[in-house]
């Protein structure tokens, strides 16, 4: 199979899908390019699952289109698109083995049996369930289940590949196991995989880019980075990772940075280029971006009070409050520095290119 | 089986006393008959084994049970023929409770009309002058009546009326359970809906197929009153010669009968469970 190295496999333009009265996915569009992991994430009900599901063929999109490999896929069924799917639920037949699973795409296709041995058998290798083709699905586990709904799928070599939260249903540490394969195989195979999820760390550790969701709409498109450091929205973020959120009316610009008051206080923000003097906006500061000590004067400094904390091993928490607001403060534990104990007054502060700016 | 607490006790006697009292008892005294000796209008108390021996040597009393296997047979497969698209229809193709809920209705209908008054409504459609022969005729199909009362068809046409629902709701109940993305998955892997019906839907509904197929199998093996009013004496099965025996006072003979009829349907239910636990559950 030749493809372009930047060319775009799936190109979703403007989809709406509504169910009744109410709207799942509301003029969403992105692209997806070839080679590319590419994760939808989002909230439960957020419409990632039906964009998922519509770029597969199993819901017909009310408005838009969806492209795949440059071909307008219109009401064309999942059979006859060039994408296959692992479902939430897995999906395998249980009245089959799991050589006949994996063979049932390429038995469909009508490949010669020979043909279809090899390449079950190859499957099977790359999940390294090599050994169990003969058992049945009740028989496997449900990380070995996953893997046999991954060869099953992978077998066809789809040009794009759709996986439906693949890894929810199993425990915390064989999730984070089969998400190391997922991404080992989806470099290795350089199959296009469009997966969707609620867990931002899963869509963080794996992804090219993200596509975050809320609400039927698309949010922001863009790598790990670009997400975590430039959320676009409120949502996105209070979404990826903590953030203190913090609803600020703009106070002064200048150059690259801008301050903002919130109450009696001020905070310092980067400034984006969108901020209007005297306009409310959000500003967004990481709990491991605040930066707490004892109080020396200092005029930049919030004042606070240690309202309170969480040792948890390699960081301590601390809820702070400050007169208007509420902070959380993420510090790394160094071995010997004493802890701040709750009821002190703490001097609290940020860089200012360390928060960013959302519209409120 | 263990009963736990007298709560338990107290609950089942009611059944278990009218279960035992009115038909494990009654049953038993008559099924007792097959080991007497019926001769000149006379049942004799002696104990022995030949109304067994002549039952089982006389190839009437093989006629008769191919009979009510082979209708059995027909009547299960037709149900299930028909009920099967009707379950799925109504699986797939019908939205909402309540169209639901007013088609099962329908379905049941038949139920709720007395055997006899069913079965004279199958007279009357059926009869040489009814309403099925005049349309063939007006419509030009058939160039004189078709004989469908007092043989054969007659009967199997109005039991397998009658074994729709115990045909349609197994299998639409098991088509309720079945997790839809296994259709979606077939599909997404490339086949067609006929080839999703075929590979994935219909072996997985198959316990719904086989228990409904076991109810109508043993029903319409032991009915009475169909084959009685509309076979016109030419469909003799089981249950009419255990009737025709016990009028006689033959109770001997009737016994004997009986205990070939209880035979024939658990072994009936036995060969399905067998069948049964080789199939893949859906759950």
């Amino acid at each position: 199979m030749t493809r372009e190295a930047h060319g775009a496999d799936v190109d979703v333009r403007a989809i709406t899908k509504r169910f009744g009265t109410v709207v799942a996915v509301e003029a969403v569009s992105f692209t997806v390019r070839a080679g590319e992991f590419f994760s939808l994430l989002g909230p439960s009900g957020c419409g990632k699952t039906t964009t998922l599901r519509a770029i597969g063929g199993f819901e017909a999109v009310d408005e838009g289109d969806i492209l795949i490999g440059g071909r307008s896929m219109g009401r064309l069924p999942p059979n006859r698109r060039e994408t296959n799917m692992v479902f939430q639920r897995l999906a395998l037949f249980p009245h089959y083995s799991v050589l006949d699973n994996v063979a049932f795409g390429l038995r469909m296709r009508r490949l010669p049996a020979p043909e279809v041995r090899r390449r079950v058998a190859e499957a099977l290798e790359r999940v390294e369930l090599g050994a169990l083709g003969v058992r049945r699905i009740g028989e496997l586990s449900g990380g070995q289940q996953q893997r046999v709904a991954l060869a099953r799928a992978l077998v066809n070599e789809p040009r794009v590949l759709l996986l439906d939260e693949p890894l929810s249903a199993l425990d915390l540490k064989l999730r984070i196991q089969l998400q190391e394969e997922l991404k080992r195989l989806q470099r290795s195979l350089g199959t296009t995989f469009i997966y969707v999820t609620h867990d931002q760390g899963e869509a963080l550790a794996m992804s090219d880019r993200i596509g975050v969701m809320s609400s039927g709409r698309l949010e922001q498109v863009g790598t790990p980075l670009e997400i975590y450091e430039r959320p676009a929205t409120r949502f996105v973020a209070g979404f990826i990772g903590d953030a203190n959120l913090v609803e600020a009316v703009v106070e002064a610009v200048d150059g690259n940075g801008l301050v903002a008051r919130v109450g009696e206080a001020r905070v310092w923000a980067r400034r984006e280029g969108w901020e209007q003097v005297g306009a409310g906006l959000t500003v967004c500061v990481r709990p491991e971006r605040v930066r707490i000590a004892r109080p020396d004067g200092r005029s930049d400094a919030l004042a606070g009070r240690v309202e309170d904390r969480a040792f948890s091993g390699s960081l301590v928490k601390y809820r702070l409050a400050v007169p208007g607001l509420r902070l959380h403060a993420a510090v790394p534990y160094v071995h010997g520095t004493p802890l701040f104990e709750v009821g002190d007054a703490v001097a609290v502060a940020w860089d200012g290119d360390q928060a960013v700016t959302v519209p409120a | 089986m263990k009963v736990r607490g007298w709560l338990a006790v107290g609950l089942l006697a009611p059944v278990v006393a009218l279960t035992a009292g009115l038909y494990l008892v009654p049953l038993g005294v008559y099924l007792i008959n097959g080991f007497h000796r019926f001769k000149d209008g006379r049942i004799l108390p002696v104990w022995t084994l030949d109304t067994y021996a002549a039952f089982f040597t006389d190839a009437f009393s093989y006629k008769i049970m191919r009979t009510s296997l082979l209708l059995a047979a027909i009547v299960t497969v037709l149900a299930l023929a028909i009920g099967y698209p009707v379950a799925y229809a109504l699986h797939t193709r019908v939205r909402g409770a309540k169209a639901r809920a007013v088609l099962a209705v329908v379905l049941f209908c038949p139920l709720m009309i007395s055997v006899v008054v069913r079965t004279y409504g199958w007279l009357i459609l059926l009869a040489n002058q009814g309403l099925v022969n005049t349309t063939l005729l007006r419509l030009g199909l058939i160039d004189q009546p078709v004989r469908l009362l007092f043989n054969m068809q007659g009967v199997v046409i109005s039991l397998t009326h009658i074994m729709l629902p115990f045909a349609i709701f197994p299998i639409y109940s098991v088509l309720g359970k079945l997790d839809a993305s296994l259709k979606e998955a077939a599909r997404d892997l490339g086949a067609g809906p006929w080839a999703t019906f075929w590979g994935v839907t219909l072996p997985l509904t198959l316990p719904g197929v086989a228990s409904g197929g076991v109810i109508c199998f043993t029903l319409a093996l032991s009915a009475f009153v169909t084959p009685q009013l509309l076979g016109g004496g030419r469909v003799q099965v089981l249950p009419l010669t255990v009737y025709n025996s016990t009028v006689e006072i033959n109770w001997p003979e009737g016994a004997v009968t009986s205990v070939a009829l209880l035979a024939l349907s658990v072994l009936a239910v036995w060969a399905v469970n067998r069948v049964l636990r080789r199939l893949p559950t859906v759950a």
